[in-house]
C-alpha cells in the first residue's frame, strides 16, 4: 500500500509541476524572442550593464505587479496602486524631513500603503462594491490626498542614507532589483505554500463555493488589497530614493503597467489564475521592450504602440494555445 | 360524419434522449380546440422536456407535432411560434427596466419609417391586447413595477396578440395568491371559450381539477394515462403519477439513540417557515417535497450559508451561531450543494486542493501548507471513495459529475464533519455513480455520521432514508417513519391540496 501510494505520489508530483510551468515557459519564450530580436537590432542591448539597467527599470513595475497579481488572482483589481505609492512616498519624505529616523520612517510609510489597501479591501467586502469601481474611486481620492497635502509640490531633502539604500548595489546588482527579487520570493511562497495562497486561488476561482467550503472570504480579499497597497508603497519608496524627491504625482498610470505585466504573465482577470514567475517575466518583457526601443532611438509614440501590440499579441497567443478550456 | 373535430394539438410518438438518458419515450397526446388540458407527473417525469419540445427549445429525437392537422414545419422557438404555440414559463422572462409594451414586442418591434421603433403604436397595440384581460395595466409602465400576477397577464396578452392557438403554462400559480389564482382560472376559461387550447402544468391537484377538463399523466418519460377530470379523483391521479411499488429493499439502518442536531423554528422570509427537526447519530433523514418547497433553503440555513430571520440550531446540545459557514463547519457540519459547479467545486483547482479547502488549518504547520500531508490524505480518500482517475493534481473541473461529488464528500470527511447535508446528491450523475453514492451514504451512517439528504427523486429518498421529512410551501408538512414511507404518502404530504385527501393518507 505504502509503496504503491508513494509511486503514485511521485507520478502526480511530476505531473503537477507541468500546467503552471508550461504557461511560464511560454512567457519566458516570449521574453527570449524579444531579447534575441533586440540584440540583433542593437549591439548594445545584450551587455551586462544594459541587462542590469533593464532589470532596474522593470523592478518598480514588477513590485507593483506582484501585488496586483494577488488581487487579480483573488478575483479583484487594484487601480489605485499609483496614488498609494505617491501617498507612501510623500509620507516617507515628510517624516524624514521632520527628523524621524529612516528605520522608523520606512515602516510607517509602508503602513500608510497597507492601510490604503485595507480601505480598498473593506469597501469591496463590507461595502459590497465592485473592485473596479472602488479602486477607481480611491485612485482619485488617494491622489487628491497627496496633492492637497503637498500643495502639488515635490518634497526634497531626502537624506543621503535613504538614497544610498536604492542607489547602491549588492555584488553588482542594483539594490531595487535585489529588494524586488526577495519580495517576489516571499510572495511566491505565500501563493504556493501557505493557506492564504490557496484561499486567494479558491476565492478567485469560485467565491461562493469557497464560502460554503469555509474559506474566510472577507479576510482573504482584504489581505490581497493590503499586500497590494504595501507593495505599491515599496515601489513608491524605491522611486523616491532613485529621484531624491517625493513627487505627489508619481505613479501615474502604474496600475496599467502592473495589470499588463500580470496579464502577460498568465493572470486571468476573471480570477483564480495567475503566476508570480509569469508576472516577473511579464514586467521584464515590458521593460526590455521599452529599453530596446529607446536604444534604437524609436520615438516614444511608437514605444506606446509597441507596448499595446505586445499586450494584445501575448493575450491572443495565450488564448489560442489554451484552446479548448 | 360531418362534424369530426380535428385535434388542435396532436403529439405523435414524441421521444427525447440526452446522451444515454431517455427523457421521453413515445409520448402521444391530443388536445381539442378550446380545451384546458393538464400535463401531470412527478419531478423528472418529463413534463419540462415535453414543454420545451412543444415550444421549440428542444428538437424531439423522434415523433412530430401537429397543429390543426398540419405538421409543424422546422424546429426552434420561431417555428413553434409561427405554428401558433405560445409558452408562459414558470420563471417569467422579462427585461425589468423596459415598459410593458416594449416587453410585449421584444425581438420583433413595430417599425415606423424603416428605422424607428413605433413606440406609440406598440403601446396602442399592447393596450388593445391587454384590454379584455386587465384594464389596470399601463402599457408604458416599466415591467418591474408590475406584480407577478400582472406580468403573467402581460404574457397571456402577448400570446393572444400573436394569435396563439395553443398556450402552454408551466406552473403558472407557483407565486400567486389564492385570489390571483381565481382570476387566472377565469381568464383561462375565457381563453378556452375563444377556442384557444391551454396546456396547464401544475403540481397542485386542486387547481388542476378546477381548471382542466382533461389531462395527460407522465411517468418516467412515458405517458401512463389520459384522464377526464370529472371521471376521476385526486387520489387516483396521484396513484397514476407515482405508479410502481418501488423496491425499498437493501436499506440498512444505523440509527443510534443520541440526538446530534436540533433545529427549532428556523425561518427565512417565506422560503422556510418555522422549520424544526431533530437528527440522531447515524441517522439518514430524507427531505422530500416539490421544487420550491424550501428544501434547499432549509439546508443552506442549517449549513450557515444563509442567515435565518429566526430560529435556533443546536449541535450536540450546543447552540450554533447562525449564518456563518465557518462556525457550522467547526461544529462538524458540511454541505454538499445542489449546484455543484456554482457552489461546490473550484473547477480550476486540483482535486486535492478542493478536498483540503476547509481543513487548511489542520494541513498547515507554522503557517505553511503541508502539501505532502494534503497529497497523502487526498490520495487515501480518493482510493477509499473509488474516485477516478486517481490523479490528485488534476483540476476537479475535468472529472465527471459523480467523481466531483465524491470529492466534495471526501472534503467533508477530511474536515471531520459528523453531520453531512446532501442537496440532490445524485443530480446529473449516471446510474452507476448513483449506486456508489447510496452505498457511500450507508457507509458513512455505519461510521456514526448523520446525514440529511434532500432529493427530488422519491425512489432515492425511499432508498436511503431512515425517516422522511416532507416540506410544503416552506413548512414541514409531516414526518414519515420508515414503516410509513411510500411514494403515495410522501406525495400526499408534498402536494398542496384540498382537505378530503387527508383520509387517504391515513389509510396507507
Amino acid at each position: 500500500m505504502s509503496t504503491s501510494n508513494s509511486t503514485a505520489l511521485n507520478k502526480v508530483e511530476k505531473k503537477f509541476a507541468l500546467p503552471v510551468g508550461l504557461r511560464d515557459a511560454g512567457t519566458l519564450l516570449g521574453l527570449v524572442v524579444i531579447v534575441v530580436v533586440f540584440s540583433i537590432l542593437s549591439p548594445n542591448f545584450l551587455t551586462e550593464q544594459n541587462v542590469l539597467n533593464i532589470l532596474q527599470q522593470s523592478s518598480i513595475n514588477a513590485c507593483v505587479a506582484l501585488g496586483m497579481t494577488l488581487v487579480i488572482i483573488s478575483g479583484g483589481i487594484d487601480l489605485s496602486v499609483g496614488p498609494i505609492a505617491a501617498i507612501s512616498a510623500v509620507a516617507v519624505a515628510v517624516l524624514m524631513a521632520a527628523g524621524v529616523p529612516i528605520a522608523l520612517a520606512i515602516p510607517i510609510a509602508l503602513c500608510f500603503g497597507m492601510a490604503a489597501g485595507g480601505i480598498n479591501g473593506a469597501l469591496v467586502t463590507f461595502g459590497g462594491l465592485q473592485p473596479f469601481i472602488v479602486t477607481l474611486g480611491t485612485l482619485s481620492l488617494y491622489r487628491a490626498i497627496s496633492l492637497i497635502y503637498t500643495g502639488g509640490n515635490p518634497i526634497f531633502g531626502i537624506p543621503p542614507a535613504f538614497r544610498a539604500l536604492t542607489n547602491s548595489t549588492i555584488f553588482g546588482v542594483p539594490n531595487p532589483v535585489v529588494i524586488v527579487a526577495v519580495l517576489a520570493a516571499i510572495i511566491w511562497v505565500v501563493l504556493n505554500k501557505t493557506p492564504l495562497g490557496e484561499y486567494f486561488l479558491a476565492v478567485g476561482g469560485n467565491q461562493e463555493a469557497s464560502r460554503i467550503a469555509g474559506v474566510p472570504v472577507t479576510r482573504t480579499k482584504i489581505a490581497s488589497y493590503v499586500i497590494s497597497g504595501g507593495l505599491a508603497a515599496v515601489a513608491g519608496l524605491i522611486l523616491v530614493g532613485r529621484l531624491g524627491a517625493a513627487d505627489p504625482t508619481l505613479g501615474n498610470l502604474w496600475e496599467l503597467d502592473a495589470i499588463a505585466a500580470a496579464a502577460i504573465g498568465g493572470a486571468s482577470l476573471m480570477g483564480g489564475k495567475g503566476s508570480i514567475v509569469g508576472t516577473l517575466l511579464g514586467a521584464i518583457i515590458l521593460g526590455s521592450l521599452r529599453n530596446g526601443l529607446t536604444l534604437m532611438n524609436v520615438q516614444a509614440f511608437y514605444q506606446l504602440l509597441a507596448t499595446g501590440l505586445i499586450i494584445l499579441v501575448a493575450m491572443l497567443i495565450d488564448r489560442a494555445t489554451r484552446g479548448r478550456e | 360524419m360531418t362534424n369530426v373535430v380535428v385535434d388542435r394539438l396532436k403529439l405523435t410518438g414524441i421521444g427525447k434522449s440526452f446522451g444515454t438518458l431517455r427523457a421521453l419515450d413515445g409520448v402521444e397526446m391530443s388536445v381539442r380546440p378550446g380545451t384546458v388540458h393538464g400535463l401531470l407527473g412527478e419531478n423528472g417525469a418529463g413534463k419540462s422536456t415535453l414543454l420545451n419540445i412543444l415550444s421549440g427549445v428542444f428538437a424531439p429525437s423522434s415523433g412530430h407535432i401537429e397543429i390543426d392537422g398540419v405538421r409543424v414545419a422546422g424546429h426552434g422557438p420561431k417555428a413553434a411560434r409561427r405554428a401558433g404555440i405560445a409558452m408562459i414559463h414558470q420563471e417569467l422572462q422579462h427585461v425589468p427596466e423596459l415598459s410593458v409594451a416594449q416587453n410585449m414586442f421584444l425581438g420583433r418591434p413595430l417599425i415606423a419609417g424603416g428605422v424607428f421603433v413605433a413606440r406609440r403604436l406598440q403601446e396602442q397595440a399592447a393596450a388593445d391586447a391587454l384590454a379584455p384581460l386587465d384594464r389596470s395595466i399601463d402599457p408604458s409602465a416599466p415591467i418591474r413595477t408590475l406584480k407577478v400576477a400582472q406580468r403573467q397577464i402581460v404574457e397571456i396578452a402577448r400570446a393572444m396578440m400573436e394569435d396563439a392557438k395553443v398556450l402552454a403554462m408551466d406552473e403558472p400559480t407557483s407565486s400567486l395568491t389564492p385570489a390571483e389564482f381565481e382570476r387566472l382560472a377565469i381568464l383561462i376559461a375565457d381563453l378556452a371559450a375563444k377556442g384557444v387550447s391551454v396546456i396547464y402544468v401544475s403540481h397542485k391537484m386542486d387547481e388542476v381539477f378546477r381548471v382542466c377538463e382533461t389531462a395527460t399523466i407522465l411517468r418516467d418519460g412515458r405517458k401512463v394515462a389520459d384522464v377526464i377530470m370529472k371521471d376521476t379523483t385526486e387520489s387516483a391521479v396521484i396513484a397514476r403519477m407515482v405508479g410502481r411499488e418501488l423496491a425499498v429493499a437493501g436499506h440498512q439502518s444505523f440509527v443510534q439513540g443520541d440526538i446530534v442536531l436540533e433545529v427549532e423554528g428556523l425561518t427565512r422570509a417565506t422560503a422556510v417557515r418555522d422549520a424544526s427537526l431533530t437528527l440522531h447519530r447515524g441517522e439518514v433523514l430524507g427531505i422530500s417535497g416539490l421544487v420550491g418547497a424550501g428544501r434547499t433553503e432549509l439546508l443552506r440555513l442549517i449549513a450557515g450559508v444563509d442567515q435565518p430571520d429566526a430560529g435556533e440550531i443546536r449541535v450536540r446540545g450546543r447552540r450554533l451561531p447562525l449564518g456563518n459557514p465557518r462556525t457550522a463547519i467547526a461544529a462538524g457540519l458540511g454541505l454538499l450543494p445542489e449546484e455543484r459547479k456554482r457552489e461546490g467545486i473550484v473547477a480550476r483547482r486540483p482535486v486535492s486542493s478542493n478536498i483540503a479547502l476547509p481543513s487548511m488549518r489542520r494541513f498547515s504547520r507554522f503557517g505553511f501548507m503541508n502539501r505532502r500531508a494534503v497529497a497523502r490524505e487526498s490520495l487515501a480518500l480518493m482510493t477509499d471513495l473509488n474516485l477516478r482517475p486517481l490523479s490528485i493534481e488534476r483540476p476537479i473541473g475535468q472529472f465527471s459529475g459523480g467523481n466531483q461529488q465524491k470529492a466534495i464528500i471526501g472534503r467533508w470527511i477530511a474536515a471531520g464533519a459528523q453531520i453531512l447535508l446532501f442537496d440532490e446528491p445524485t443530480r446529473g450523475i449516471d446510474v452507476g455513480a448513483k449506486a456508489e453514492i447510496y452505498a457511500l451514504i450507508e457507509k458513512l451512517a455505519s461510521e456514526g455520521r448523520s446525514m440529511i439528504v434532500v432529493s427530488s427523486e422519491l425512489p432515492e429518498i425511499l432508498r436511503v432514508s431512515d425517516r422522511v421529512l416532507v416540506m410544503r410551501e416552506g413548512r414541514i408538512a409531516g414526518v414519515l417513519e420508515r414503516d410509513e414511507m411510500s411514494e403515495e404518502a410522501i406525495v400526499a404530504l408534498a402536494v398542496p391540496q384540498s382537505a378530503p385527501r387527508a383520509a387517504s393518507i391515513s389509510r396507507s
